[in-house]
């Protein structure tokens, strides 16, 4: 088991973000959350990993979660090398588990896994957005999480640094068997990516199957999503 | 007949502003107090990260250096142009140094290296820290399980700490020298009769209470700067409040702090 989430509620003042989700991912595999923006996507993975506070409900958790955001938030200050170790050197029950040249050892390997070499004295202002992303890839996996949480990974790219981000999440899920979730409105990057599509609307499910379900388009909340339409039971918020 | 209403009015909004102003300070309060208290924490088990101590350390001293000798020797040497000519024609020459230095050691150092650290290192913290939360990397280093307050906070603080009492003893030192080349230049009161007096209004005492004001202000501006930065919202509107504010607590801290040390001590 990866992640379990059990009739889950989050409101923030009188608005209820998520309201009562319940879902589960199992260990290798991934399950893509797709919805309009302002949906709750990213406030699900914010309550997964911790950042914010759950009002009800249950979240299970096995193992180190890792999260990638959607602008990378590298730390600028600190060079591709520093960045990726960071953990290692900084996290209490880590901080002497590794030897320097263990660690230097690690960041190469992780740095090789998403195709990047030669990098680690870079400083992320010096890096484009698509290696910033694979930088934020390698640090998230060094601690060898069991949970790998995707905050719109593909978002701002251009096409091909979005299939390269895409080929790189099927890579890590195969090569740690991780319990992913990847929150997108990108068709491409769920249908290269996920195993499993949750898709919300107001804080609460509408759909959940496999990507071939979705673009099937047998509901409403499908057929309104995959065709991109302003027409149907999602309404979107006036600006 | 139009119904009057309360709401909509000018003083209703001038009502609303200050509550908001009042409600923030509260919770800056309650922040920095919460944010203090864990610091201490970290700082008593030596838990700080002794590269980013150095960083900060060059920061706080280094960087701050110039704008703070630049403040303290040019408001001494206003204060001893003004007053030694005037002390040299009514014969009390000898006492120049004396009330300089005595002006100088209890609160002109401070308060003026306090106001240029707060405008050069407080901003720059606040905003630093801030940035730091509107783009996620707080949150990142959240999830990979380190704890901000210890890797942000306690380097930042204890360099405040550390290099407070270096900068005002510098700052101190250039000030009472710049008072009596001043002293020279506007009356003619010669260096020797400048320094010996000097001597006369160095007070142990004041000297102490100096050092522990400085400890006490360098904890508290870096303390401020990075609860506001910590605490900010929003992307760059955001950043610049955070700063805004850092500036403005930290002034009213320290000139609190001073009044509260003038009455344990001097009282």
């Amino acid at each position: 088991m990866g992640i379990e989430v059990k009739n889950l509620i989050k409101s923030f003042g009188k608005n209820t973000v998520i309201d009562d989700l319940s879902f589960k991912v199992n260990n290798g595999e991934i399950l893509a959350i797709v919805g309009f923006s302002g949906s709750g996507k990213s406030t699900v993975l914010k309550l997964i990993s911790g950042l914010i506070q759950k009002d009800s409900g249950e979240i299970i958790t096995t193992g180190d979660i890792a999260m990638v955001f959607q602008y990378s938030a590298l730390i600028d200050s600190l060079n591709v090398y520093e960045n990726i170790s960071f953990a290692l050197h900084e996290r209490k029950d880590l901080r002497k588990k590794y030897t320097e040249s263990e660690i230097k050892k690690i960041v190469r390997e992780k740095l090789g896994l998403v195709g990047l070499t030669g990098i680690e004295l870079k400083y992320p202002s010096e890096l484009s957005g698509g290696m910033q992303k694979r930088v934020s890839f390698a640090r998230a996996i060094v601690t060898e999480p069991q949970i790998i949480l995707y905050d719109e990974p593909t978002a701002g790219l251009d096409p091909m640094s979005s299939t390269l981000i895409e080929d790189y999440i099927v890579r890590l899920k195969q090569e740690t068997n991780a319990a992913s979730i990847v929150v997108t409105h990108q068709m491409s990057t769920i249908s290269r990516t996920a195993d499993k599509v949750l898709m919300l609307y107001g804080g609460k499910c509408v759909f959940y199957g496999t990507p071939d379900e979705l673009c099937r388009q047998e509901t409403p909340y499908t057929k309104q999503f995959v065709s991109a339409s302003l027409e149907g039971p999602m309404k979107m918020l006036k600006g | 007949m139009d119904t009057f209403t309360f709401k909509g009015t000018v003083t209703y909004s001038v009502y609303r502003q200050l509550l908001k102003h009042f409600v923030s300070l509260v919770s800056t309060i309650g922040d920095t107090v919460t944010y203090g208290a864990e610091v201490i924490k970290h700082l008593l088990k030596c838990s700080v990260d002794r590269k980013v101590l150095i960083e900060q350390c060059a920061r706080f001293g280094v960087s701050s250096l110039p704008i703070t000798l630049s403040i303290v020797g040019m408001s001494t040497v206003i204060v001893a142009m003004q007053v030694a000519g005037e002390m040299v024609k009514q014969g009390a020459g000898n006492f120049v140094g004396l009330l300089v230095t005595m002006l100088v050691v209890r609160e002109e150092a401070i308060i003026m290296s306090g106001f240029a650290i707060i405008s050069m290192i407080g901003s720059s913290l606040a905003s630093e820290v801030a940035t730091m939360r509107v783009t996620e990397q707080i949150d990142a280093i959240t999830v990979l399980k380190v704890n901000p307050i210890e890797y942000l906070f306690v380097p930042r603080v204890l360099s405040g700490i550390l290099m407070m009492p270096l900068v005002l003893i510098v700052a101190s030192l250039f000030g009472i020298i710049g008072g009596g080349v001043a002293a020279h230049l506007a009356s003619g009161l010669s260096y020797k009769a400048y320094f010996d007096s000097v001597w006369n209004g160095l007070y142990m005492k004041d000297m102490n209470v100096a050092l522990l004001k400085a400890v006490v202000f360098g904890f508290t501006i870096a303390l401020v700067s990075c609860t506001c930065g910590y605490n900010a919202t929003g992307g760059a509107k955001g950043v610049g409040e955070a700063t805004t504010k850092a500036v403005v607590w930290s002034f009213v801290a320290i000139v609190i702090w001073d009044l509260v040390f003038s009455i344990i001590f001097f009282f």
